[in-house]
């Protein structure tokens, strides 16, 4: 067996024996069995229910995975480096015959195989518990998506992971590693939102931050009401122009965030949004492949953010100096 | 003659604008047993990190059983093991694991592992803590797993960082007698720093003593302690039948004598700036007394390397 996998191994291992793992695991398995309990019942008192639903009616899967997903991904990556740096063991391991790079992937592929166990047994849990609770099962199509909704979920924990080891590679503590981790996920998805819209505004200003703002039109027409100002013709039309930018703008931005980025891919991979072609507009569920195009750029994103993440702590890891108590 | 086990040529290393290690030069050949030794911060620890290919030189080569440490890093560390000062050790893992863990990094079959281990346990006395997680250990019984962890791929070299730090005297006195019977059963060559240089002076055969990260003397311990004095100067001790004080002054008045030390009741120590050893045996035997031993006086390494620090 290579080196790498020798270390991957030993890191899965612990990781599936680790308290924080099996805590947290736990946490996400119990809120997903009453998730689907909640959303079968749900689902059943709909008239056209659709089993997709168990993953996105309230209290969805897809918002606990939004919300503790990144606690998971965090927890196995954010003292990956610094803890073996400060315990004395990563100059006992790398006194031994193999590349230092050896080190950072079988870490990270055995947070991504733990990653993965977690989805997986979860999206097949809510599907096991939901299917005699409906009396249905999932389309082929739908199975198609519940397939796709899973990768993009360990898509979306790996970049915690990555982004987790990152701050294990650069900081020394693993407290501060810790606390850039927990501060990293709660920007991304608690305030992340509106940060953009704050600096939305801030760049592209339309004065209706405060009083909002009212529209009629009549034919082409636009008039926009800001408190007491009445704004038509071109100045009504400018500042629909720069109302729209600014939207774009703050959508711009919210894909920093990787738990916005997932969540918006999860709901319209899960979701019946309707979905337009060659001129006709159809209210149903698009075919796979067109929702995996238009969620195209977001899962290249995510994808991004994780690539980006990884490589910044190779090279990091790789350039640093091993010095005495390391 | 075979090539040595370890050659330096100029090797260099700087952390921005400090020197760690500055153009070292040392050979150190199979089958040694030698002490490497320097204050804090003099460069043994950058030293032995790059003998390991774990840190890249500024400048110079080195290689390790022929193996260069820049560019065959990873054979260095097939036939070399390293216990670095403060190693730690998976807490949540056994002995037993821990030492798998190492082994499957080294390649080893599973079964030759296992023998290797159980040997290894009997030999450091840790056999009835192999399953007992690492967390649990001493300080004493964790540096024998660190010796075992240095053992379980049979190197050819091993170097210690400080292996005697935190021991209680039993356990270092354990300690030394275990890298010497390692080094003479196994004929491992053993490169080892330490702050205890009676440690040093008991385990090792030869010494070498770093300053500003250059080297400043590789000797034996003997040879450095006949040199001591220097040139000018050479230390004799005498255990005699009887001394007086009649013969202290007789000793002190031979001309190149330059101090007499009564150093117990039939033991003197005669320091002189010429070699005086006739002339003095003979105004002993004139004293009436019978000389039962006479040999070099032997200095403690300590006194040695204060010798070279005496500026610093």
């Amino acid at each position: 067996m290579t080196s790498f996998l020798v270390v991957c191994k030993k890191e899965l291992y612990d990781h599936l024996g680790s308290k924080r793992f099996l805590l947290l695991f736990a946490l996400i398995l119990g809120l997903s069995f009453f998730s689907a309990y909640s959303a079968a019942d749900s689902v059943r008192n709909q008239g056209t229910a659709v089993f997709l639903d168990i993953f996105t009616s309230s209290s969805s899967f897809v918002y606990i995975m939004f919300m503790f997903g990144p606690l998971i991904g965090l927890a196995l990556g954010f003292d990956a480096i610094n803890r073996e740096r400060n315990y004395g063991s990563l100059s006992v391991l790398l006194s031994q015959p193999m590349f230092r790079d050896s080190i950072i992937n079988g870490k990270f592929l055995a947070g991504v195989s733990a990653l993965s166990l977690v989805a997986v047994s979860t999206v097949g849990m809510m599907t096991g518990i939901a299917i005699p609770l409906l009396g249905f099962g999932p389309t082929p199509d739908q199975i198609v998506r519940i397939v796709f909704f899973t990768l993009i979920t360990i898509l979306y924990l790996s970049v915690w992971l990555a982004i987790g080891i990152l701050f294990s590679t650069i900081t020394k503590k693993i407290t501060t590693s810790m606390i850039a981790s927990v501060s990293t996920w709660f920007v991304s998805a608690m305030l992340m939102t509106t940060i953009a819209m704050i600096l939305a505004n801030l760049i592209i200003p339309t004065y209706s931050t405060y009083g909002g703002y009212g529209m009629s039109r009549t034919g082409d027409d636009i008039t926009v009401y800001l408190g007491d100002q009445v704004l038509t013709g071109d100045e009504a039309n400018d500042f629909m122009d720069r109302l729209e930018q600014q939207n774009d703008l703050q959508k711009t931005l919210c894909m920093i965030s990787p738990s916005l980025l997932y969540q918006d891919s999860a709901l319209s991979i899960l979701s019946n949004n309707g979905w337009y072609s060659t001129g006709v507009v159809y209210y149903d569920f698009a075919p796979p492949e067109y929702d995996m195009f238009v969620n195209w750029p977001h899962m290249t994103t995510l994808a991004a953010v994780l690539i980006a993440c990884f490589a910044l702590s190779y090279i990091i890891f790789l350039r640093q100096e091993i010095r005495v108590g390391n | 003659m075979s090539e040595p086990m370890i050659k330096t040529n100029q090797l260099t290393k700087h952390y921005g604008e400090i020197k760690a290690v500055d153009q070292l030069d040392l050979t150190v050949n199979e089958g040694e047993v030698v002490g490497f030794l320097g204050p804090n911060g003099s460069g043994k620890t950058t030293t032995l990190l790059m003998l390991m290919g774990l840190s890249l030189p500024t400048s110079g080569t080195a290689s390790v059983g022929g193996y260069s440490v820049i560019e065959q890093s990873k054979n260095v560390r097939q036939i070399a093991a390293m216990l670095p000062e403060g190693a730690g050790y998976y807490d949540d893992l056994t002995a037993r694991q821990n030492l798998r863990y190492i082994g499957e990094l080294n390649e080893i079959p599973r079964d030759e592992l296992e023998t290797r281990i159980d040997e290894l346990f009997d030999m450091v006395s840790l056999k009835k803590w192999a399953d007992t997680k690492v967390g649990k250990f001493s300080r004493g019984m964790k540096q024998r797993l660190g010796i075992m962890e240095v053992l379980v791929k049979k190197p050819k070299i091993a170097f210690f960082d400080e292996p005697t730090l935190g021991l209680d005297p039993k356990a270092t006195k354990e300690l030394r007698d275990l890298l010497i019977r390692l080094n003479k059963d196994y004929n491992l060559t053993i490169m080892m720093s330490s702050h205890l240089l009676y440690e040093i002076q008991q385990t090792c055969q030869r010494v070498l003593i770093i300053r500003k990260g250059q080297l400043v003397v590789s000797d034996s311990i003997a040879n450095l302690s006949n040199h001591f004095d220097g040139k000018d100067r050479t230390s004799i001790e005498f255990e005699l039948t009887k001394v007086s004080s009649d013969l202290i002054q007789k000793l002190k008045d031979i001309d190149g004598v330059t101090s007499v030390d009564k150093e117990s009741k039939n033991k003197l120590f005669v320091q002189t700036n010429i070699d005086k050893s006739q002339e003095i045996s003979e105004a002993i035997t004139k004293s009436g007394s019978t000389i039962l031993l006479m040999k070099p006086k032997e200095h403690s390494l300590e006194e040695i390397f204060l010798n070279y620090y005496e500026d610093d």
